[in-house]
Formats: structure tokens, C-alpha cells, sequence
């Protein structure tokens, strides 16, 4: 606890009105104070924003524009496009295929998003009572976050292996001998199994995240709460959680958008199967796309994923900047 | 299918034309001694069959000095076309595709990506050494389009010869033998005598010849065109056969076929001893003899599809790669060379080599291995039939193999009928 306070102290002192940030603040309103932007000004500005204007607009507005045209078209192979207008948005709605790839989806999301969010919450709050004792034990978390999803897959295949040989066979096989279950081949296991290596990888983030927001925690509230008693749990119960909720927002958003474009794991951990069990919008988009190259119908699940992804990121971006000015 | 060797002996008459030949080759662009520049092959294989191939170039080159190989390299898990429609829409230029896909063949045919080589094919003298029948397989709507350079057997069914002479097991020539040489197997120990490859595609492989030997040839090319629906008499009759080894207890749990791919199947028989029967392509072959390090026809071997008895069992399922020309190549005539090449007797020689069998007269079938040289006979001996799931478009293609996951979790006759509509509704949207 000392050292948590210790530490806490730190953050606190690096939350309050430092020499640096004025500093900071009024660079910032510099322009302002004497009388706004000049016109001489602005093609500076827009020579320095430029290349970041250009990249974006090559690498995201662009391709995203295209996908979209692409939707209106009916593609097949190497074939050339018709204009369908709506026509591949009707097919897919009416796809059961599909239908059933948007309930997968969000039991995939959802799951992932709550348990790896949970579990990195809590070892946040755990790790805040002994910040530099889980130093090492932090980073080794947040290193699965950095793990190409390609190699976690094919780590998790070898877990997952239906014979005796795989791991989580062995392990349950040390209390119940010839144990085997084919993990990825049930229907009824493979997208908990695949939910369970998503969310692996996907712990490290909301840790450092959370654990970030607890360290921001002002000193004086910690000091209070230990003088007048607070046991541990006490404290991070009524003050670490409840304030360390910012960065819990910001871990759901990142995950929630993460899970629902996931795509890498699903291709090498079950490649979408069996009967279709784990094909998630993203997988479908790339069937579609890529195996089957229907480009038009790929590109309308690809509308269908970007809307989704809106609805999630627009009202987290408007509530995250409401504040700023 | 005819499958003539050549004649021994050289004959006066023989030793001229092969000398007209020769000057005719010699001024063909494609055989021409100077050849030079890049040759770039569109390259999906991967493993053995990519080594094979490295071997091949070399080999070319070493003939050609002038001439530099480049392989643009599709990286792709199972189906590769979509790697390679991507690298071709996507602008490169390539001057040879190497292809196993009849339909995909027509959809680059009428994308005007192929170059014909119906000209090539007599001028090179190709017509000398493949069959009318290799020429029709590479024709796409009357065009030639591809050389075939390799060709399997996909009705025959690999096993490891140790298993089968513990377990006091013969070859099986019929079903029924079939059928209770799965008893026999499980009796001796073996829970899942067929590991059955089901997450993918490889479940297929069943279905098809199970297909052949139930309609022939002429029902499976309806089938294929879509000339008869899926929800036919002989598709059904397929599936209950089809049942049948599923009820005998022959592949496990829909779960455990749904677990692995045909190599994970490979790996259950050949190095795991859990399992006996493979029903897959010629490739199993070079997974035997380069991976496994087993010795052909020895430590494991091959035979063909038992007899149903239903009027069809002179009928084989047959794969085929072939090498087409694109019509935008930059190197022409150093890919009519490379195609020639393939069909040369070097080449069936370091085909065979890595286990593959070349419909070409120059091959030595003394090369090949006894496995090899059983399925060859086999193929040689059968009706034949392109592999289904090559044939179809590739919407309902995903949907067939989909289907048959749905049969194999519920083998009912009335799951065969929900099956085969759910196919039939697919194929009335994909033709």
C-alpha cells in the first residue's frame, strides 16, 4: 500500500498544473492572443498537413469510397462488374448464410470484449497495489497484445488439438484419463474456443489501459481513504474501479472494434468452420471476397461491418471529445 | 481413358520424321536455341510440390542459359484462386499460370487472359506426345488453353501396408469387403479406420467417387453442368451408400471429422498408427515418400475404390495440373519453350522423381513407384471423370462442401434430403 501510495503521489503530482503544461497551454493559445491566425499563416499550415491530408485520403477515404461503389456491383471472378444498385444488400439480408454470421458476430464481439476487458480491469487493479513487483508480469501480458494474431492461432491449434496430444486434453486428461475432445470440430465448442484465444491476446490492452487510469488516481483520495481505514479491498472496490472507469470505456471501445473486424485468428484457427460456427462478418466478407471473389457481395458485408463499426466508434468519439476545446 | 506407351524399336520411317521434327521444333519459336529474358510463372504450390518445382526451373534454365525464371508467389490456404485473380487484377503480368481448375480456366478464358495453343500444340509437335484426350482437358469452349504436364488418380485409397497385415486384413476389392474390413480394423483396435478429413474439403473425396460408381461418368458431368438437379435419385442413393460407411462406425464423431484437414488424416494413419483408410489425390504420395520418409509400396500403398456393383466400377475420379499461357506474357516464346519443356522426358523424369505420374509419352512409367504405377494402371483401366469440386462454380462449390458437413453430423434419409435441396436451392442461383 505504501508504495502504492508513493507512486500515486507521482501521478498525481504529473496530473496537476506543471510548469510544462502551461507551458504547453500557452503555445497553444499563442495564435489566439495575438488576434487569431494570419492569412500568411495558412499555407504553412496546409504545406505541413498535407502530407497526412494525401496519405489519408489514398490510404482510408479512397479504398473506402471504392468498397462502397463496389457494393453496386455484381461481381463474379474475373468477370465484368454489373450495376445492381441495392441488389447485393437485398441477397445479403436474405442470406441465411450471412443472418447467421451476424449472430456469431456478436456473440464473438460481446464475449471477447467482456472477458478480456474484465480480466484486464481486474489485473490492473491488482497490479496497482505493487507497481513495480508486476512489472515484468505486466509486460509479459501485454506482449500477447504484440503477438502476430497468425501465431497466437497456431498456439492455440496446438491447445486446442482434438487428440490426447493437445494441451487443454492433457491437462484434463491428468483428472480424467483418455480425455479427448475435438475442441475446434464441435460446433457447440470451437467459437468458445476461439472466443478463449481472442481474448488471450486481447488482455494486455485494457490492462495497461486500466492500469494507466488507476496510476492517475490524485494521491490525496488513496491517503484519505488509508487513514480513515479502508482495507485494500475497500479501496480499490469505492475508489480504484470506479475511477479507473475512463480507461475501461476507452478499453471496450478499442476491443468492441477490434473483435468486430477480427478476421486472422477465425482464418487460422478454424478458417470460419465447422458448418459455418465460427464465421463471424469479417470472415464472410473475405468468402465472399476472396475465395469466392464476389467482389460486389464482399463489399456490401464490408458496408454492413462499416456501419456497425460506426454506430460503436461515432458516439464513443462525440462523448470522448465533448470536453475539449 | 487411352493411355498408349510408345513403341520400341527406331524403324528408318521413325528416324526421319523424328528428324523433320526436330528441324520443324528447332524453328519454332518456342524451341528456338535462343531463347532470352524473363520467364515469370504465377507459382501457388507450396512444401514438396514448390521444391519440385525449383527443380524444374533449374533444369529448364540449365537448357535455356538465356533464359531467367521469375515466380510470382500467391500465398494461399486451400483454394488459391482468389490469390490469383487478386495478382492479376491487381496488373502484374505473368506468361505462365500453372492451373488445376477446369472452371477457373473458363472464367480467365473469357476474361481474354489466356492465350490460345492450338497452333502451338501441332507446330511443337505437343499432338506427338499427349493423347487427343489431354488436349480435350486443357480446351476450354474448342480452345486450347493448357498443356497438361501431371494428372492423379483420385479414386484410390492409401494405407499403410503394416496396419492391414496385423490386423489379418486383405485388400478390399468390393463393398462389402470394404465395409467389413472396417469391423475387422475396429475389432483390432482402431476406433476410426477412416480418419475422415471433414474441416474443409478433403470429406468430398467420398462423395465423388461414391457418385461415379452410383450414376457413371455421364451423371456426375450432368451433375457437374448442373444438367440434373442435386436433389436426383442417384445424388441421394450416393449419400446412402455414403451413410453406410458412416453407420459401420468407420470415421469417428462428426466432431472429430470436423477437427482436421487431410493431412491431420495423413498424420493419424502414417505416423500416429490411429487410422487406415485416405481417400485423396496423388499428392498423399510425395507427403509419404518426402515427409514421412515411408518407402512406396513397402511401408504403405494404394488401391483403387472397391466395387459397388451398381454398373459403374470402371469409373476413376482424376485431377490434372496444366500450364497456360497468358495472352499479355512478355516472353512468349520462352513459355511455349517452358510448356514444351514440361512433357519433355526430363521432366516426367524429375516428375517422377517426387511421386507424380506425366500424361506425356516421353514419361518412363518404369519410374514411378508401385503405388504410382497402381494408379496409373487404375486410371488407365477407367472411364474417367474431372474431380467434382473443381468443376463447379466456386459460389456453390462452398456451399456442396458445407452440405456434406451438415450429411456427415446426420447421415438420415431425411437429412440426405434436406441436404441435397439446400445444394439444389445454391445451384439454381450459381449457373
Amino acid at each position: 500500500m505504501q508504495e502504492t501510495v508513493a507512486d500515486s503521489a507521482k501521478g498525481a503530482t504529473a496530473n496537476e498544473v506543471s510548469p510544462r503544461g502551461s507551458e504547453r497551454r500557452k503555445l497553444l493559445a499563442a495564435p489566439r492572443a495575438s488576434g487569431g491566425w494570419r492569412l500568411g499563416d495558412w499555407p504553412a499550415a496546409w504545406l505541413l498537413i498535407a502530407p497526412v491530408i494525401v496519405l489519408f485520403g489514398i490510404a482510408v477515404v479512397f479504398p473506402l469510397i471504392d468498397t462502397i461503389r463496389l457494393s453496386f456491383f455484381d461481381i463474379k471472378g474475373l468477370a465484368k462488374p454489373k450495376y445492381i444498385g441495392i441488389g447485393n444488400y437485398l441477397k445479403l439480408f436474405a442470406d441465411p448464410a450471412f443472418r447467421n454470421t451476424l449472430t456469431t458476430t456478436l456473440i464473438f464481439t460481446l464475449a471477447t470484449t467482456a472477458i478480456s476487458v474484465t480480466l484486464g480491469w481486474l489485473l490492473a487493479m491488482l497490479c496497482a497495489f505493487a507497481p513495480r513487483r508486476t512489472l515484468v508480469f505486466r509486460v509479459m501480458i501485454f506482449a500477447a497484445f504484440g503477438i502476430s494474431e497468425a501465431v497466437a492461432g497456431y498456439m492455440w491449434i496446438g491447445i486446442f488439438r482434438p487428440d490426447a496430444g493437445g494441451l487443454l486434453n492433457t491437462v484434463i486428461g491428468l483428472f480424467s484419463p483418455g480425455f479427448s475432445h475435438p475442441w475446434l470440430g464441435d460446433p457447440n465448442t470451437a467459437l468458445w474456443a476461439l472466443i478463449v484465444a481472442a481474448s488471450w491476446g486481447g488482455v494486455g490492452l485494457p490492462l495497461m489501459l486500466c492500469f494507466a487510469s488507476v496510476q492517475a488516481i490524485p494521491r490525496t483520495v488513496l491517503e484519505a481513504a488509508y487513514l480513515d481505514g479502508a482495507r485494500p479491498g475497500q479501496i480499490m472496490a469505492s475508489i480504484m474501479m470506479p475511477l479507473s472507469l475512463p480507461g475501461v470505456r476507452v478499453a471496450i471501445f478499442i476491443n468492441l472494434l477490434g473483435a468486430l473486424r477480427a478476421f486472422d485468428i477465425i482464418y487460422i484457427i478454424t478458417g470460419g468452420g465447422p458448418v459455418r460456427a465460427t464465421e463471424t462478418v469479417g470472415y464472410f466478407m473475405y468468402r465472399e471476397s476472396m475465395t469466392q471473389f464476389k467482389l460486389g457481395y464482399g463489399a456490401a458485408a464490408t458496408g454492413v461491418l462499416l456501419a456497425a463499426v460506426l454506430v460503436i466508434s461515432v458516439p464513443a468519439i462525440i462523448q470522448r471529445t465533448a470536453g475539449a476545446r | 481413358m487411352t493411355m498408349s506407351a510408345p513403341k520400341p524399336g527406331i524403324r528408318r520411317r521413325g528416324l526421319l520424321a523424328g528428324a523433320g521434327l526436330a528441324l520443324l521444333l528447332s524453328a519454332a519459336p518456342g524451341f528456338a536455341q535462343d531463347l532470352s529474358g524473363e520467364l515469370v510463372i504465377l507459382q501457388w504450390q507450396g512444401g514438396t510440390d514448390a521444391e519440385l518445382w525449383q527443380k524444374l526451373e533449374a533444369d529448364f534454365i540449365a537448357k535455356h542459359p538465356g533464359v531467367s525464371i521469375r515466380e510470382l508467389n500467391i500465398t494461399a490456404q486451400g483454394d488459391a484462386r482468389g490469390g490469383i485473380r487478386t495478382a492479376l487484377l491487381g496488373g502484374e503480368t505473368v506468361d505462365l499460370i500453372i492451373n488445376t481448375w477446369p472452371a477457373f480456366r473458363k472464367e480467365m478464358a473469357d476474361a481474354g487472359i489466356l492465350r490460345p495453343i492450338d497452333q502451338q500444340w501441332t507446330d511443337n509437335g505437343w499432338d506427338k506426345v499427349l493423347d487427343q484426350s489431354w488436349k480435350d482437358l486443357g480446351s476450354t469452349d474448342g480452345v486450347t488453353y493448357g498443356i497438361q504436364y501431371t494428372y492423379g488418380d483420385r479414386s484410390g485409397i492409401w494405407y499403410k501396408t503394416s496396419q492391414l497385415e496385423k490386423a489379418g486384413v486383405a485388400v478390399p476389392k468390393t463393398w462389402e469387403e470394404f465395409t467389413a474390413a472396417i469391423a475387422t480394423l475396429k475389432a483390432a483396435g482402431y476406433a476410426t479406420p477412416i480418419p475422415m478429413p471433414g474441416k474443409y474439403w478433403a470429406h468430398g473425396e467420398w462423395f465423388e467417387t461414391l457418385l461415379l460408381r452410383t450414376g457413371g461418368v455421364e451423371a456426375a458431368a450432368k451433375l457437374a453442368a448442373h444438367e440434373i438437379p442435386w436433389t436426383d435419385e442417384v445424388v441421394k442413393t450416393t449419400l446412402k451408400k455414403y451413410a453406410e460407411l458412416l453407420k459401420a462406425g468407420c470415421c469417428g464423431t462428426p466432431e472429430q471429422m470436423f477437427a482436421g484437414d487431410w493431412d491431420w488424416s495423413a498424420d493419424q494413419i502414417f505416423k500416429a498408427d490411429a487410422g487406415n483408410f485416405l481417400l485423396i489425390g496423388m499428392w498423399m504420395n510425395a507427403r509419404a515418400l518426402n515427409d514421412y520418409k515411408l518407402k512406396e509400396g513397402v511401408d504403405y500403398n494404394i488401391f483403387q475404390f472397391p466395387a459397388l456393383g451398381l454398373g459403374h466400377d470402371d469409373t476413376s475420379s482424376v485431377d490434372a495440373k496444366e500450364l497456360l499461357a497468358t495472352a499479355n506474357g512478355a516472353n512468349p516464346a520462352a513459355a511455349d519453350a517452358f510448356m514444351g519443356y514440361m512433357v519433355s522426358a526430363d521432366a516426367t523424369k524429375i516428375l517422377a522423381s517426387y511421386g507424380y505420374a506425366s500424361p506425356s509419352k516421353n514419361a518412363d512409367p518404369a519410374l514411378l513407384g508401385p503405388a504410382q504405377q497402381t494408379a496409373t494402371a487404375a486410371v488407365a483401366a477407367s472411364k474417367v471423370q474431372f474431380v467434382l469440386g473443381d468443376l463447379l462454380p466456386g459460389d456453390l462449390v462452398d456451399e456442396y462442401r458445407v452440405q456434406l458437413q451438415k450429411f456427415l453430423q446426420d447421415p438420415s434419409d431425411a437429412n440426405i434430403d434436406a441436404v441435397t435441396a439446400a445444394i439444389e436451392a445454391k445451384a439454381a442461383d450459381a449457373y
